[in-house]
């Protein structure tokens, strides 16, 4: 191609919404659909009323979600449509009112479930991307967006807290619910790892296979403090016998041998006596019937949360967090007899970047939270003084709105994170470009990090090589490169996976339910 | 800043103050430059990782304990410090209200906050109606009504005194009392306390109806020249404001034509079309 068309062609790709486009996009369906997975996920607010005697309990199921676009309430009490530069200028927020819809119910124990009260009701204001679906100038033409005082070049892509314009920078974390296997040192031995960061709904769990030094396989995973014997847990789960878990592990004769080793230090035989042998572990010094309902409850719960699914039974899981125990496994002892390489973190296949939405959700999330414990307590307050229960009276807009803000303003994001949301940089035209198109990885700076960063191979075509500031910083600032393109996460994981049952995939043999293969995120 | 300049001196334009200097937006004379840092307290520190603020919130009348109180933070500890930590915390919390009246304060404040939101009211009138809480417990007004009355009373008390008037029920409609106990605990605030309120102007009530009722900006400048005249022939004086406001509105909308019924109008000022009626017919004369 010659320079003329390669440069009609660029020219073409960067017509002016696609700058933005991965902002865009990634709000927008967090507007269309994260923020009613979240509240979905949430489902109820139960309360404590109900558990003295004579009380029927009260909870409030929590409905659909709405949202409109940008508007601001004067101290007159007039209500009008907000646009991005009136916001700018007056330093105000650019937030739409949001609503939901929430039902008070009683009863349940004695009495029959009846509705107290049901409202769509205002629950707080989100801060509206400029550019996005809820903003008020979108599909305006550069005519229009001149007349109401708008930039018509301006990319869009950022949120407007008091006035003051915010971008909130895509991070670069590492891939969730893939097992990656690397070297370890412990007490001056070399072992080796598996390692899953398992994550669903916002909660994050790190699980850790390691082959200790006597060849022995021990897991860890949250709530459990220490490492929990591998044919332990594998038993608990539900893989009894010796022959099947070592089939399942592999059929490499090598390897067998290693899981015999295991299995002749096992100190269980049976699945009821793996579960005893945990609930000693994670209460230990509690009644008998605690500790196991405990053990049932962890396993449920922290181990490999992602494995879960909609509309099944988490026991029904445990066969399959098993299989994927057994696959860390294997990946440990092919690293331990060479036949494969510990992974590389760096690559890109084991990177994932967070933006905007994702962000936004995880920050509805807990704002959503807040907001639930808030409306509890004016529940039960409400409840204690013998008034009526009006889901109006006991929802505080503020609540929301001000979990929405404030990190956005401040940058410090739930979680600890602080930096997430920087001031749009103003300096010209081509550094808000940047700005947007720029990436950071959570690595510390203040550490050498030699590898992360390096370029590496596997970012061609996606970041930029060259453009990195020098510094503290180096290569762990990236900007994607012109033509790159962000996937999205699938929409219908259960269609996916039919999807690929039709095209001849097949699921674990054993384990009931084709569609519910092992998921490699 | 020195002092509030309104005028340029040179030639009386407007000035407009824009971080440190005070500039007329007209001739561009500086009227007055202030160096002082009037932000939040801070010293520099070299890592920039840390908040360089020195110091917490400012004070605030919202807050029982003027939000001056100190919490226990979750840093990651392990086994009986943990438990130690959390009795503790639970102690702190526990000790934060030391006495009934403190309590029925925190009640009423959050009633307060929730009311202020809800209608979207300024930080400055939520505190206002915060230390008129404030006030009424000290006069002892409390006992015996409710502490939701007052809740509502004092926001209700704080925006007549701004001058952005609500009417009673927009504020019953979001509010945790009813109508006696706001009545009630208003009397009673502006027996005992001595509110600074005259009658409302039914002008406060204008942009809202306006906005209620999806009518244009025309209608509302209409609107202003009708209460105008009402006021000047003496209408406004012993009649509802709210019925006067939405009479005016009734007439500046049918005026440009746009579509707005005489029940729609007394709907959005909570009066009877009667009420209505009579101050648009006096206003036809």
């Amino acid at each position: 191609m010659d320079r003329q068309i390669r440069r009609e062609v660029s020219r073409e790709y960067f017509s002016q919404e696609r700058l933005a486009e991965h902002h865009f996009r990634s709000f927008n369906n967090f507007l269309d659909r994260g923020m009613q997975d979240v509240v979905d996920e949430k489902e109820t607010i139960d309360t404590d009323i109900g558990d003295k005697e004579g009380q029927e309990p009260v909870y409030v199921e929590l409905g659909d979600v709405r949202i409109t676009t940008p508007r601001v309430r004067e101290a007159d009490g007039s209500e009008e449509l907000l646009y991005p530069q009136e916001a700018r200028l007056r330093n105000i927020t650019y937030a739409a009112p949001v609503f939901m819809e929430m039902k008070i119910i009683r009863g349940g124990e004695e009495e029959p479930e009846t509705v107290v009260d049901q409202t769509e009701t205002k629950v707080g204001r989100m801060p509206i991307m400029v550019g996005s679906n809820k903003c008020n100038i979108s599909g305006f033409s550069d005519d229009d967006l001149v007349q109401i005082g708008e930039d018509p070049v301006d990319p869009g892509g950022y949120f407007i807290v008091n006035g003051s314009e915010r971008v909130l920078m895509t991070s670069e974390d590492l891939a969730p619910n893939k097992i990656l296997a690397e070297y370890d040192s412990k007490y001056g031995d070399e072992i080796q790892v598996a390692k899953t960061f398992s994550q669903r709904r916002g909660y994050r769990a790190l699980v850790l296979c390691e082959r200790n030094r006597e060849g022995l396989l021990e897991v860890s995973f949250p709530s459990v403090s220490g490492s929990v014997n591998f044919v332990t847990l594998v038993r608990a789960l539900g893989l009894e016998s010796d022959e099947e878990i070592v089939h399942r592990v592999s059929d490499d004769p090598e390897i067998v041998k290693f899981m015999l080793e295991n299995l002749e230090e096992a100190d269980v035989q049976s699945e009821e006596e793996a579960i005893e042998t945990l609930g000693e572990r994670v209460a230990s010094g509690q009644g008998k019937n605690y500790q196991l309902k405990r053990a049932n409850y962890v396993i449920d719960r922290y181990l490999l949360p992602h494995l879960h699914e909609d509309g099944v039974e988490e026991e029904e899981t445990r066969s399959n967090k098993a299989y994927y125990l057994c696959r860390m496994a294997e990946a440990c002892f092919e690293l331990a007899l060479d036949r494969r390489e510990a992974d590389d973190k760096d690559h890109y296949a084991n990177k994932r970047l967070k933006v905007s939405g994702d962000l936004m959700k995880d920050l509805f999330r807990t704002a959503l939270n807040k907001l639930a414990r808030d409306v509890k307590y004016q529940l039960e307050r409400a409840n204690m003084r013998n008034r009526q229960l009006t889901v109006n009276t006991v929802v505080r807009s503020d609540v929301l709105t001000e979990r929405l803000e404030h990190p956005i303003a401040t940058g410090n994001w739930v979680g600890g994170r602080s930096g997430v949301s920087q001031l749009v940089d103003r300096t010209d035209y081509m550094g808000v470009l940047s700005h947007l198109r720029r990436l950071r990885s959570p690595l510390s700076r203040s550490q050498p990090h030699f590898e992360a960063r390096d370029l590496h191979a596997t970012q061609w075509g996606r970041i930029c090589p060259s453009e990195t500031p020098e510094g503290p910083n180096c290569g762990l600032v990236k900007n994607f490169a012109q033509a790159m393109e962000l996937s999205q996460n699938i929409e219908d994981e259960q269609g996916l996976k039919r999807e690929l049952a039709s095209m001849g995939v097949e699921g674990i043999p054993g384990i009931e339910g084709v569609d519910r293969a092992s998921a490699d995120d | 800043m020195s002092q509030a300049t309104t005028a340029c001196p040179e030639c009386d334009g407007r000035v407009r103050t824009d971080g440190t200097e005070t500039v007329c937006s007209d001739c561009g004379l500086v009227v007055s430059a202030d160096r002082v840092d009037r932000g939040p307290e801070w010293r520099s520190f070299a890592d920039d990782d840390t908040d360089p603020r020195r110091t917490g919130a400012p004070l605030t009348r919202s807050r029982h304990d003027r939000g001056l109180s100190t919490e226990i933070g979750y840093t990651r500890v392990k086994g009986r410090k943990r438990r130690q930590w959390a009795r503790m915390r639970r102690q702190h919390t526990r000790a934060r209200i030391s006495s009934k009246r403190e309590r029925n304060q925190v009640y009423g404040f959050t009633e307060i906050r929730r009311l202020t939101s809800v209608h979207s009211l300024s930080e400055q009138v939520r505190d206002q109606a915060c230390s008129l809480f404030d006030s009424a417990q000290e006069e002892d007004l409390l006992r015996g009504r409710s502490i939701e009355g007052f809740a509502a009373a004092a926001v209700y008390a704080a925006c007549r005194i701004a001058g952005i008037s609500r009417t009673r029920a927009e504020l019953l409609a979001e509010a945790k009392a009813d109508e006696n106990e706001l009545d009630a605990a208003y009397d009673a605030m502006n027996r005992d306390l001595g509110l600074p309120v005259g009658p409302i102007d039914p002008v406060e009530y204008l942009p809202r109806f306006v906005s209620d009722l999806d009518l244009s900006a025309a209608v509302e400048r209409d609107a202003r020249a009708h209460l105008e005249t009402a006021r000047d022939r003496g209408l406004t004086n012993g009649r509802n404001p709210g019925g006067v406001a939405a009479a005016c509105v009734y007439a500046a909308a049918r005026d440009n034509g746009e579509e707005c019924t005489q029940a729609d109008a007394a709907d959005a000022a909570d009066v009877t079309p009667v009420t209505l009626r009579n101050s648009y017919t006096d206003l036809r004369e």
